[in-house]
């Protein structure tokens, strides 16, 4: 089960709104490199993965990832408040408004609700792995190009923490592909899938 | 803004909470090093401290925190409010 801890991974405090920044910050919310599909993913293959390291590092990552979803969506919520319908106007938020008024939806920059179909759990463990590492890289590219945009300090320093959090994670399950190769034929690792082949 | 008492606060318990973090997931795939292991020892007690000393004077952070205050625990700043806001 899941407890859950009344504080935030890594500290937000945003002063300033803004909200065409929140705009294209929230993609990290429910979009396709989000941090809520990130949670999905992991979670979700779990299930089939034939050795314990594997099966607890998707666990702790998983879990990590719903504290992220947390901290992008604190950082939404503090770049809307207080706004003035002129500023929602100017800032290119009111197609947002409209639907949502402030309220933190999951959902890309492009205005695309967040979809499952963002992400596979095949019930293969070096296929899922493989599709662990590249979903890190982009969310880490994702939090790359939200510092091309972001120069307000208050909202950089928490990117750069998930940014960096993404690059752990990379190592981490670049450590658990080879945890599992390892205990595979190494003339060929896909001569069976050992989720599904006993 | 400058840190409020509590601000600062769980700046330090997070900065032990992160460090117990990483050492775990390290451990998830290395679970025989030794000296990772010692090291989460070491900040699971620091940890420990700088959360009796929070909870103590904000309220608990957890269902089943020692300090049980129930209406610290639904009074804010919730995670993604400032102090400003509570």
């Amino acid at each position: 089960m899941f407890v859950y801890e009344k504080r935030l991974q890594y500290p937000v405090h945003i002063k300033n709104p803004n909200p065409k920044l929140a705009k294209i910050i929230m993609t990290q919310y429910g979009g396709p490199h989000g941090e809520i599909g990130a949670s999905l993913r992991y979670l979700s293959q779990r299930y089939a993965m034939p050795y314990p390291e594997l099966a607890a590092i998707l666990t702790d990552i998983g879990t990590e990832e719903l504290a992220h979803l947390e901290m992008v969506g604190t950082i939404v919520y503090q770049l809307t408040r207080n706004l003035t319908p002129e500023q929602i106007e100017a800032q290119g938020f009111a197609d947002y408004f409209v639907d949502h008024t402030t309220g933190v939806y999951p959902q890309a920059a492009s205005g695309t609700p967040f979809s499952a179909a963002t992400f596979a759990v095949t019930g293969d463990p070096i296929a899922d792995l493989n599709e662990d590492l590249a979903a890190e890289q982009k969310a880490r590219l994702g939090y790359d190009n939200i510092l091309r945009f972001a120069d307000d300090p208050d909202v950089a320093e928490p990117i750069k923490f998930l940014r960096a959090r993404e690059v752990v994670h990379y190592q981490r399950f670049g450590e658990g592909l080879r945890i599992l190769t390892d205990k595979l034929d190494s003339k060929n690792f896909y001569a069976f899938n050992p989720s599904f082949d006993k | 803004m400058s840190d409020t008492p509590q601000m600062a606060l769980r700046r330090k318990l997070s900065a032990m909470r992160f460090a117990c973090w990483e050492l775990h997931l390290f451990l998830d795939t290395h679970p025989n090093n030794c000296d990772a292991a010692r090291r989460l020892e070491e900040y699971r007690q620091r940890l420990a401290r700088a959360t009796k000393e929070y909870e103590e004077q904000f309220g608990p952070l957890c269902e089943l925190s020692t300090e049980t205050s129930r209406w610290a625990w639904i009074n804010g700043p919730w995670p993604w409010e400032t102090e400003v806001d509570s």
